[in-house]
């Protein structure tokens, strides 16, 4: 096992004196220092962008092809293509049926599987290291050959539609679908899914349309960790794997015209509900933004886990939910916070208050310094955290090149959120964080919360189906 | 490393598995209070997972007190003689940690994961609340809201839940211990006493009924002196009554329709009472489930979801649904749960994994099979334990159910070692319809009024 995140270990243990003193936390040294471990990078002439990072603790590797192609390019009348063009992706090649593919991709002791969000697809891959070229043989034939067999086209459209139906019967989904659609309006981020009459309209050429535009070499990047060979001989491999992929000139890019944040009240009536499901949002900025960082350690203060203003209020000393939290989502051209809760239905109006009462208080008064100090430390954390795994690290190098930003961000990342002052926590709050111009959302049974939803302002009633 | 290509057909599993051995580092003991040790050692990344298990669970429970292990587990969420109600969590939290606490039928365990600076204080949290926790009434009012509510929403709520939780144990178990429910009911939860829950404490709660795992970036001399500071001197207590799990003998088949509002699609669960934990045939049908479910090249895919298109989610486990391979105490059932296309009928479904079962009793897996199941299993098992988390957790389960967290390094060979003829056997032996439970759960729209469905809405 070797060293691969060369950390600095200070030992906490010979701080602690015996016989110790129980009635308050044990002294301890500052947070390790974290660097991120060597990323190399390089580029073919076909314009696949390489990125390979060396992690020998696991007999593993772990890879994705990362392709400007998620959601956001959806046609308007086809939302969930670039779901889709994900999902039947590795369901068969010219040359290998879906059958082979699984066959192949367990024997590797390996995984295989596509997924879209809002700016990427990202073909993910993993095999026992021994097997790494195996792996990139099988990824590069899906992404070059993939061929959208009409069987498993017509397979995806009937199980989409019930597993729809099954998301559409959760109240969170229909929170979330409908605050997207609120915030987002007209562009291209409105939509968390597609319809049933998108998945109905699905055909072979249609994905493979989409597949032979955007999934091309020059708007994508490879990234490998895990356990390694040499970098020549894995570099001279990749070339001969991806080389002869062919590149071609991109489609243009989608418009984006995001609507002015204004409040905005919506009740999806979803009748027979015990509960309320409260999400209250806005438009937010990128993390390209210099508002970011204070925005989200901001976000983190209000509804940032178990030690926030949110949990610690609405759960633990009101008792309303057991769930009360902030979130704050960024995609490339843009972003959204959300605060959100689940309670029951007798305490719905002085839930929703409290909420909004949080919210307001971000933006009245400046977060105090100790506060303030606990919560960098559990962003700092956090951060920590995320990086144990292969899957971790590769994640978070993988979103770095679908949102556009430079690894240095990641490296950066805890220096930043220390950085930040409460003036300008305060500056952002009374930007993005007071409630006035929020949207609230609220899935539950209009029979029961309506009457009191309407003492809040004007309401629209949506159907839940 | 090949340098070479190789074809992708070649067959690679066996010096894949072989290629892929590595070994977790113990060092295990025990204090004079009878509180056992597991620390590990990984000083790679700068995290570390402390983990205690308790050896209780919601199968301890006693009739009018259902849900009590779980509002028990709340509880220890409420503050302690030197850490007051919060301080867990901001302690835990604002040093950038994560921490949690789950419940289980036969344990309960709580776990701290952060940066490995604050080791100290997780020991700290954790020893204070084992030796102090505050119980008294304010505590308990508030953590019953919490749990309601956490019943409201994770259950109550969520299609499918309710069905499993509430009714599933009853179907498949005769002893109340197993068959209640284990979330349990609003007026249970009301009726728990602070008297209940300090004798739960007293009994359950003591350092003789717990191990302490400690996983990532430590040094054992130092490690091994903060324990004893904190956890030596914690009087243990008398050893603890198990509850008794015994099932009557013969076990009948048994079916139950389950009509859930929230539902939109059809679920069906399938389940068999299972053997006993780390027997040859524990081993064997966990082999069976791996060639069932394991993998996008598992039997119920290919056949079900892709072949007959019935199928279109599925998930099974020996131990389903509280439980895994990992953390089976028997007597556990081996179930299947399936989402299907409303095409089909639920004894479709059911006859369907019946002859998927009936492949395996009439015929030897082919080689070719096996060995990719077997590279697959222990592929999973390199990846689950890439965190500290889930090496905590193994070792904390192997310790307490099994008196020996080294079967963290052998245990994937017992599993992998099952032949084609076991597997055959324990399908005739265990899968077969006569000792068979069924549960259908049928979408059924809440807006009907009763009976309004019969008449063709």
């Amino acid at each position: 096992m070797n060293r691969f995140f060369a950390a600095m270990f200070l030992s906490a243990l010979a701080l602690v004196a015996q016989p110790v003193d129980r009635t308050k936390a044990p002294p301890t040294p500052p947070i390790p220092e974290y660097k991120l471990p060597p990323v190399y990078e390089t580029k073919l002439p076909n314009g696949l962008s390489v990125v390979v990072v060396e992690d020998a603790r696991f007999p593993l590797v772990s890879a994705r092809l990362a392709f400007q192609a998620g959601s956001k390019f959806d046609p308007q009348d086809r939302p969930g293509l670039a779901e889709a063009v994900a999902s039947v992706l590795t369901e068969g090649t010219k040359s290998r049926t879906s059958r082979q593919i699984s066959e192949e991709t367990d024997s590797m002791g390996g995984s295989l599987s596509a997924g879209a969000g809002a700016d990427g697809l990202t073909l993910s891959g993993s095999a026992l290291s021994d097997n790494l070229p195996r792996l990139l043989t099988l990824m590069a034939d899906v992404a070059m050959n993939a061929n959208f067999p009409q069987d498993e086209v017509a397979l995806y459209q009937q199980n989409r539609i019930q597993s729809l139906r099954a998301e559409r019967s959760q109240p969170a989904y229909l929170a979330q679908e409908k605050i997207a659609a609120v915030v987002y309006g007209s562009s291209p981020y409105a939509h968390i899914g597609p319809t049933e009459a998108a998945v109905k309209s699905l055909d072979p050429k249609t994905l493979a349309a989409f597949k032979d535009a955007r999934l091309v070499p020059n708007n994508a990047t490879l990234l490998l960790i895990g356990k390694l060979p040499a970098r020549a001989a894995l570099l001279k491999n990749i070339e001969q794997q991806y080389g002869a992929w062919q590149q071609k000139a991109l489609p243009a890019a989608p418009k984006y015209d995001f609507p002015a944040p204004k409040r905005q009240i919506v009740l999806v009536d979803r009748p027979g509900s015990v509960q309320a499901d409260i999400h209250v949002g806005r438009l937010a900025p990128t993390r390209a933004s210099a508002d970011f960082f204070p925005l989200m350690v901001g976000i983190n203060v209000l509804g940032g886990g178990a030690n926030s203003r949110m949990f610690k209020d609405i759960r633990e000393k009101q008792g309303f939910a057991y769930d009360a939290h902030s979130e704050y989502d960024t995609h490339r051209e843009s972003g959204d916070l959300q605060a959100i809760t689940q309670v029951r239905n007798e305490v719905f109006e002085p839930a929703l208050k409290a909420v909004l009462a949080e919210m307001d208080q971000m933006a009245a008064d400046p977060v105090p310094a100790d506060e303030l100090s606990g919560v960098k430390n559990f962003m700092a954390g956090m951060y920590l955290l995320r990086l144990e795994t292969q899957e971790g690290v590769v994640s978070q190098l993988s979103n770095m090149k679908i949102l556009g930003l430079p690894n240095s961000f990641l490296e950066t990342y805890t220096a930043r959120v220390r950085a930040v002052e409460p003036a300008q926590m305060l500056g952002v709050a009374k930007k993005y964080v007071a409630s006035g111009d929020a949207a609230i959302v609220v899935v539950g049974d209009a029979s029961k919360i309506g009457e009191t939803l309407k003492k809040f302002g004007e309401v629209t009633i949506a159907k839940a189906e | 490393m090949k340098k070479l290509l190789v074809c992708s057909l070649l067959l690679a599993g066996a010096f894949a598995a072989r290629s892929a051995e590595f070994t977790i580092p113990i060092e295990q003991y025990q204090l004079k209070n009878g509180l056992r040790v597991i620390l590990s050692k990984d000083n790679a990344v700068p995290v570390v997972t402390v983990y205690i298990i308790y050896d209780v669970g919601a199968r301890s429970e006693e009739k009018g007190r259902t849900g009590f292990a779980h509002l028990f587990e709340h509880m220890m969420f409420e503050g302690s003689a030197n850490a007051p109600k919060g301080t867990h969590f901001a302690a835990v939290e604002s040093n950038g940690g994560t921490l949690n606490g789950s419940t289980h039928p036969d344990f309960t365990d709580y776990f701290e994961e952060l940066p490995s600076n604050k080791l100290a204080t997780a020991l700290w949290l954790e020893s204070d609340r084992m030796r102090s926790l505050s119980i008294n009434d304010e505590n308990l009012k508030n953590q019953k809201e919490a749990v309601k509510q956490e019943r409201r929403l994770s259950f109550d709520n969520q299609p499918y839940a309710t069905a499993i939780v509430d009714a599933w144990p009853g179907l498949m178990y005769r002893n109340w211990q197993s068959s209640h429910s284990l979330i349990g009911s609003f007026e249970d939860l009301n009726a728990a006493s602070v008297a209940d829950v300090t004798k739960f404490f007293r009994t359950y709660y003591a350092p003789n009924n717990a191990a302490l795992v400690i996983v990532g970036d430590i040094q054992i001399p130092e490690t091994r002196k903060l324990v004893e500071t904190y956890f030596g001197d914690i009087p243990s207590q008398a050893a603890a009554k198990r509850p008794d799990l015994t099932e009557p003998a013969g076990f009948e088949a048994r079916q139950q329709a389950y009509k859930d509002p929230l539902a939109r699609v059809p679920g069906v669960v399938v389940g068999y009472p299972g053997p006993k934990r780390r027997s040859p045939d524990y081993y064997a049908l966990n082999m069976i489930d791996a060639i069932l479910t394991a993998g996008d090249s598992a039997r119920l895919r290919l056949d079900l979801v892709k072949g007959k298109q019935s199928v279109i989610q599925y998930e099974a486990n020996l131990g389903w649904p509280f439980a895994s391979a990992l953390d089976y105490r028997d007597p556990e059932p081996y179930a299947i749960f399936l989402l299907y296309n409303p095409r089909f009928t639920a004894a479709q479904m059911v006859s369907q994994v019946q002859d998927e079962i009936a492949k395996l009793q009439n015929e030897p897996v082919d080689a070719k099979e096996l060995e990719r199941v077997k590279t697959t299993m222990r592929a999973g098992r390199i990846k689950e334990l890439q965190s500290t988390m889930n090496r905590a957790r193994a070792l904390g389960q192997y310790a307490v159910t099994d008196g020996d967290p080294g079967l963290i390094n052998t245990e994937l060979d017992a599993m992998t070692a099952v032949t084609a003829a076991q597997v055959q056997a324990a399908a005739k032996k265990y899968l077969t319809p006569d000792r068979r439970a069924v549960l259908e759960i049928q979408p059924a729209p809440a807006q009907a009024p009763p009976g309004a469905a019969k008449e063709g809405k």
